[in-house]
């Protein structure tokens, strides 16, 4: 019990829940002393929980100990720059400073919150297995719809911070991150963070998709305020974490490494981090001023008071869209990191595939308005904006053609790994050519709000993100544990996995262009879609089942997998050339760039030589 | 090069497959509009490109999974192919080709669906959460049905009265928000007899999922027919009547938050409603007369009921003083 | 020779003040007589680039020559490329905020006092002033000039703070715009709001700053929580630069 109450998660919890009362208590005390109502439909009122909701974040990250170096630098204190974690698994649990650790809390987090996100589209894929109403209510339904898609969008987030967190400071060289206490803390405001979105579901539910777009949003239920605050701090995590990303590359490269010798992985954190850093300011900007509409009666979106609904969609997607390849160019970086390793052949057009990240994350900033087509916003935009984002299939596309010509050729194994990269090219290849339809305006008048796009996103999001981690789990995984997971297993989980979600996203673009609308709890049996949406529960379920067989696998391999402490894909990265699992300071040894990173097949040359002298 | 030979011939067989298997399935449903039409060359085109650029990069990529795997026992290396720089320029410029033209394409077709008939008729409607009124200023006509004639233009000036809401019909291919605070433009042409729904589009609160209204296209003369009709109806109305009253209470969305059984709704039950003491929320109480129940249904905010949110009631300020009278002869009826 | 480089630093943030004092009254004039929002954009373009160049040094960016990692000035040089990481990052909000405002307002503005403005714009102007005087006191180990005019800085800040909130909003409401009025209000207390809030955290930034000072944690070789506080400060600084003009001087007045 004791050593329960030490964790800094559980003390975390525990000040989190007094925090959340503490200012809930204090807004409904001075409520009463103005004679105001002090008790709302759910307890308190909605300032009262709003406020509550901020005072909890505020002591979570307190009680769990992130915040306690920086308040100590403010008095003046200095603390010793490293940290020693102790041994075992409780530094898990606890503020940790080195970025391994940190990066398996992200990974780890976003596995849970993919878990919930997925079990909520089991619960209302069940709904829509037939017409009628069949369990839920219709509250239900777009509650459990909305928080599904974005409990899904912050475990993605998460996830990505993950990957970039454990791999970029091993694949640069560094001991650890530039800012290792800021790293720590834009980890620890994440469980709270989706603690708060997940209590929506208490306070009512909100009936707006992850969209969230007003009016309907100021008419919502509470619980819509905590979706609100809880994507917006789970989007300082995002913005905090690609600030200390930037930094880290431009400050602590290994000698030698100048920019078109980093790892291909790093280029594609780069990009994404410039996403996060800059654009996310504007998804929270907008649900805070939508927040602030509700509370003061601000008429921001309100047209009854000279407001504007449709420049919130503007503020929103300024944000949302660059999103999307926040969620993809990591796992496009893992695929193009990969790919060689397995193909025994270097990445063809290294500077291409570089840029190509750059590309789509910079023409990304200039796409959005292709979600508001339909809106009513004014219509001579709409054409500047179709060809902004058919453009974005340009570098897209070239990343693809590089692809299939470092694939031509080689020598190409297929361990799990390897099977999930080329399953995330296929995928994301279904979902980025399903993108161009909608991108013209033409066609999205009728695409706009179908399944089409439902279709369209999943593949991107499955082919981008989802079997890239998968991929590289599969593949860091001896890296962090000194075991390997199962192959048989992996290979299971695959072809589970990729054939039925082929299926699921297919007839959904199929219904959707035959009339079915997103985000209806239930929809008109004369469209005659039954069938097509029981076979798509149906390989949602299957879906689920792969992602069970991967679960044990995971946890088993933790104690029980075949030991791996070498070079076992013979990978010519710097991470692979030291003993897995990793060392805590990672390199005993600094190392100095001497080559180019994927010349394989080119005898004699190396990537990195070790240079002997220490940190 | 026999390996590009037989990619090549592979890469063609599968686009023209890929293609007619699409076909074959029949993507889209009944064309009824003549801007489907344009919507649906815009589509197969894309779904050509589409078929054959998923060709170009999955056969080559399961070709070399087959023919380029490793053999057992293998372990040296591939080739040491670099890069090229001529081929990734000419995959960079020809897509930007592709997609310049697809853009010029866009842009046309666009124009196609937006132009605009000089003869179109107008019909205004008003979006209400949850279900659609149309009003034909021309005639007169209130309906919660959309007549249409065949090959004649009609131009939809949309209004919101609450959140915002979309307008389509799948057979007419076309979709356009109803955002509050602004009017929006649908402009259609339906070619097809026969009956259609509009499908509200844009998730608007508990039951977006019903909320749609019969759409039927009918021949010049049988709209001419219904017109006159709906007019003579319309004419014909002498004195308020309950019945019309439980239709408009059926049609009209009241009932998804006000029951005639006595049970506690998102609103307040209508039974035993006329001629109570109402109480308020400001602590107050009102009779329930025609003054109060008119005033509370177009401008639902001026008071609340005790123990009712303040914002739930959409205002309901098209209706005419007919169908008032209607609602409120229905409500006497719930004793 | 530390001595002269001194003075040249001191009179060089005089130099930039007065700059500033003109291109602000020159602003005022052009937005009563020739109202053109192209020239008062570029006024505000002006301004902030001297701020951003002479008092921000943004030029310190990539004016770098350590390159041991472990040394305090490459620290510090990390440190320095974080936080304006971090500004590029607020600036965003910001830039949503003005984007709201043009978007709801168009080319109209509520009728706010133009002279209050002005003063309370000319009170953070002068706080940059003294700021920079703080720091490059401090650069040159002069902890009694650092002190003096830091102090001075955080009394214009709260001043600033008075100001805003305590003179501006309470006369706006007034005049009958309140945050739930219609969207003059709505913009006007959310774009004050977020400044507010923005130069409280400098006013305790600074705070933190001077009771370290107090203490002689700094030097002229070690001050990076100073520069970073300064660097802050300018910041907000010149988002009110923006803002100022957005708010009180572009647009017919309804
Ligand atoms: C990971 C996420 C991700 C990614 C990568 C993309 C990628 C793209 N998306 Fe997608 N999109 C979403 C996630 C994503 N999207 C989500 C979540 C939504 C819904 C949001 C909501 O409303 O809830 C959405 C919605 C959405 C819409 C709005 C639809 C609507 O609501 O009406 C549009 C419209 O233009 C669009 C377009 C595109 C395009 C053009 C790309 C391009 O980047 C694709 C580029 C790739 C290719 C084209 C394939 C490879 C290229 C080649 C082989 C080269 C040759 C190709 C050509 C010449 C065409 N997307
Ligand atoms: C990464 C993002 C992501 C992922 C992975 C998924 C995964 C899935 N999605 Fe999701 N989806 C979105 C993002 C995502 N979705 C978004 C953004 C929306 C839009 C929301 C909106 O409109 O606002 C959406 C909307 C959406 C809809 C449309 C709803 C509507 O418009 O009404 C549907 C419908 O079928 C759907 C289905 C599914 C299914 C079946 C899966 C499956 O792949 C899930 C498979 C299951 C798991 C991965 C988990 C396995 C769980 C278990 C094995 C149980 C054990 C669990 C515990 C112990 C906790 N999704
Ligand atoms: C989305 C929910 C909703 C819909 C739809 C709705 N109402 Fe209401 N209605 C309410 C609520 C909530 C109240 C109580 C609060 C108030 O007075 O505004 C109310 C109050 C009323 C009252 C006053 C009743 C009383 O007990 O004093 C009348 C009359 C009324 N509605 C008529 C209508 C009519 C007619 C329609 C359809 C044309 C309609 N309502 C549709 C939610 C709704
Ligand atoms: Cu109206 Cu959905
Ligand atoms: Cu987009």
């Amino acid at each position: 019990m004791k050593k329960i109450l030490s964790l800094g998660l559980v003390r975390g919890l525990l000040w989190q829940i007094a925090g959340t009362a503490a200012g809930a208590l204090l807004v409904t005390g001075i409520r009463a002393l103005m004679g105001l109502n002090p008790w709302g439909s759910f307890l308190f009122t909605e300032p009262a929980w709003v406020v509550g909701a901020l005072t909890g974040v505020i002591a979570f990250v307190w009680g769990v100990g992130a915040l306690t170096d920086w308040f100590k630098w403010a008095l003046g204190e200095e603390t010793p720059e490293h940290r020693e974690d102790p041994p075992g698994w409780e530094k898990y649990f606890g503020v940790s400073l080195d970025h391994k650790v940190i990066g398996i809390q992200y990974t780890v987090t976003a596995i849970l919150l993919l878990l919930v996100g997925g079990l909520f589209a089991l619960i209302f894929r069940l709904e829509l297995a037939a017409s009628g109403m069949q369990f839920i209510s219709l509250q239900l339904y777009n509650t459990l719809m909305s928080l599904h898609g974005m409990v899904m969008i912050v475990g993605i987030l998460l996830g990505v911070a993950g990957v970039m967190n454990y791999l970029v400071p091993m694949l640069i060289g560094a001991h650890d991150m530039a800012f290792p206490r800021l790293n720590a803390f834009s980890y620890w405001i994440a469980p709270p963070a989706a603690i708060v979105l997940l209590s929506s579901l208490a306070l009512g539910g909100f009936d707006t998709g992850w969209t969230g777009y007003p009016p309907l949003s100021t008419r919502s239920p509470v619980g819509i305020q905590m979706f609100f605050i809880g994507v917006w701090v789970a989007g300082w995590s995002s913005i905090l974490g690609g600030l200390n990303l930037i930094a880290t590359v431009m400050r602590l490269r290994a000698k030698g490494m100048t920019a078109f010798r980093m790892p291909i992985l790093v280029w594609a954190s780069v990009a994404t981090s410039l996403i996060s850093l800059t654009a996310t300011q504007l998804i929270g900007l907008s649900f805070q001023l939508v927040m602030f509409q509700r509370l003061l009666g601000m008429g921001f979106f309100d047209p009854a008071k000279g407001g504007n609904p449709i420049l919130f969609q503007h503020l929103f997607w300024f944000y949302s869209h660059p999103a999307v390849y926040v969620f993809i160019l990591p796992g496009l970086g893992v695929v193009s990191e990969l790919l060689p390793v397995f193909v025994r052949k270097p990445l063809f057009g290294y500077r291409w595939v570089a840029m190509s990240s750059l590309g789509i994350a910079l023409v990304g900033f200039l796409v959005w308005a292709h979600h508001m087509f339909t809106s009513g916003m004014n219509e001579y935009l709409r054409v500047p904006f179709m060809y902004s984002t058919l453009l974005v299939a340009v570098p897209t596309g070239v990343k693809f053609f590089s692809w299939v010509a470092t694939l031509w050729k080689g020598k190409i194994e297929t361990p799990t790994p390897m099977l999930f990269v080329l399953g995330a090219i296929v995928v994301f290849l279904m979902g980025g050519l399903s993108g161009p339809p909608n991108g013209v305006v033409t066609t999205d008048l009728h695409l706009h709000d179908t399944y089409f796009v439902v279709g369209h996103f999943h593949d991107t999001m499955f082919g981008g993100y989802i079997f890239p981690f998968f991929a590289a789990i599969y593949y860091w995984f001896p890296k962090a544990t000194g075991r390997r997971m199962s192959e048989k297993l992996g290979k299971l989980h695959f072809w589970l996995l990729f054939p039925s979600f082929l299926v699921m996203t297919f007839l959904m673009m199929r219904v959707g262009l035959l009339g079915m609308r997103r985000r209806i709890a239930d929809y008109d049996p004369a469209l005659g879609l039954d069938f097509w949406h029981l076979l798509i529960t149906i390989s949602a379920f299957l879906i689920a089942a792969s992602v069970l067989v991967f679960l044990y696998n995971f946890f088993r391999s933790i104690k029980h997998g075949e030991p791996a402490p070498g070079n076992i894909w013979r990978s010519r990265s710097p991470e692979w050339q030291v003993p897995s699992p990793m060392p805590v300071h990672n390199y005993e040894e600094a190392f100095e760039v001497v080559g180019e990173p994927y010349d394989y097949g080119l005898p004699g040359s190396t990537y990195i030589r070790f240079n002997g002298k220490s940190h | 090069m026999r390996h590009f030979v037989i990619v090549g011939v592979l890469v063609l067989l599968l686009s023209i497959l890929t293609f007619w298997g699409l076909e074959a399935v029949g993507l889209m449903p009944v064309q009824a509009s003549l801007q489907a039409q344009t919507v649906d060359w815009m589509f197969r085109l894309e779904m050509a490109v589409i078929s054959f650029l998923f060709a170009l990069i999955v056969v080559p990529l399961v070709y070399s999974l087959l023919v380029f795997r490793r053999k057992p026992g293998d372990t040296s290396d591939g080739e040491h192919i670099e890069g090229n720089t001529r081929l990734e320029v000419t995959w960079t410029v020809l897509p930007l080709i592709t997609v310049l033209v697809f853009s010029y394409l866009g842009a046309v077709t666009l124009g196609e669906t937006r132009r605009l008939d000089p003869n179109a008729m107008v019909v205004n409607v008003t979006a209400f959460q949850w279900g659609w009124r149309f009003e034909y200023p021309d005639y007169g006509i209130q309906s919660n049905k959309l007549y249409l004639p065949a090959n004649r233009q009609v131009v939809l000036k949309m209004n919101s009265n609450d959140v915002i809401h979309s307008f389509w019909v799948p057979e007419f291919r076309i979709k356009q928000d109803v955002v509050p605070g602004r009017t929006t433009e649908y402009r259609i042409t339906p070619v097809r007899i026969g009956e259609y729904k509009v499908r509200c589009a844009e998730i608007c609160g508990a039951s977006h999922a019903y909320m749609e209204a019969p759409v039927v296209v009918v021949s010049q003369t049988d709209f001419q027919k219904w017109v006159q009709e709906s007019v003579a109806a319309q004419a014909a109305t002498s004195g308020p009547d309950p019945k019309r009253g439980e239709k408009l209470y059926n049609e009209l969305g009241c009932k998804a938050c006000h029951s005639i059984d006595g049970s506690k709704g998102v609103g307040p039950t209508w039974k035993g409603l006329w001629g109570e003491q109402v109480k308020l929320s400001d602590g107050t109480t009102v009779v329930a007369d025609e003054a109060y129940i008119i005033e509370s249904i177009r401008q639902p905010q001026a008071k609340i009921v005790a123990g009712f949110e303040q914002q739930a009631m959409p205002a309901f300020t098209t209706l005419t003083d007919a169908e008032l009278a209607d609602l409120i002869a229905f409500i006497q009826t719930l004793k | 020779m530390a001595h002269t480089d001194k003075q040249t630093a001191f009179r060089l943030g005089v130099l930039i003040f007065v700059y500033l004092a003109i291109l602000t009254a020159l602003e005022f004039y052009v937005a009563v007589a020739v109202p053109s929002v192209v020239v008062l954009s570029l006024i505000a373009l002006a301004k902030a680039g001297l701020v951003v160049y002479y008092y921000m040094h943004i030029y310190r960016l990539y004016q770098e020559t350590e390159t041991d990692p472990n040394s305090y000035e490459y620290k510090a040089g990390t440190l320095r490329l974080g936080l304006w990481l971090f500004l590029l990052s607020d600036a965003f909000v910001f830039g949503g905020l003005a984007v709201a405002r043009f978007n709801l307002w168009g080319m109209t503005r509520p009728p706010f006092n133009q002279v209050l403005g002005l003063i309370i714009t000319s009170v953070l102007l002068v706080s940059s002033f003294f700021m920079n005087r703080a720091e490059t006191a401090m650069a040159h180990g002069d902890r009694r000039n650092f002190v003096i005019s830091l102090v001075i800085t955080l009394l214009l800040g709260i001043g600033f703070l008075v100001g805003v909130i305590g003179i501006e909003w309470p006369s706006a409401i007034r005049e009958g715009i309140t945050p739930s009025a219609n969207t003059f209000g709505a913009v006007f207390f959310m774009m004050t709001g977020m400044h507010g809030f923005h130069v409280l955290t400098g006013v305790i930034f600074l705070l933190i700053v001077l009771r370290n000072g107090l203490r002689g944690l700094y030097s002229a070789e070690r001050h990076r929580a100073v520069e970073a506080a300064a660097v802050y400060w300018h910041f907000v600084d010149v988002v009110w630069i923006f803002f100022y003009p957005a708010l009180y001087l572009i647009g017919t007045v309804v």
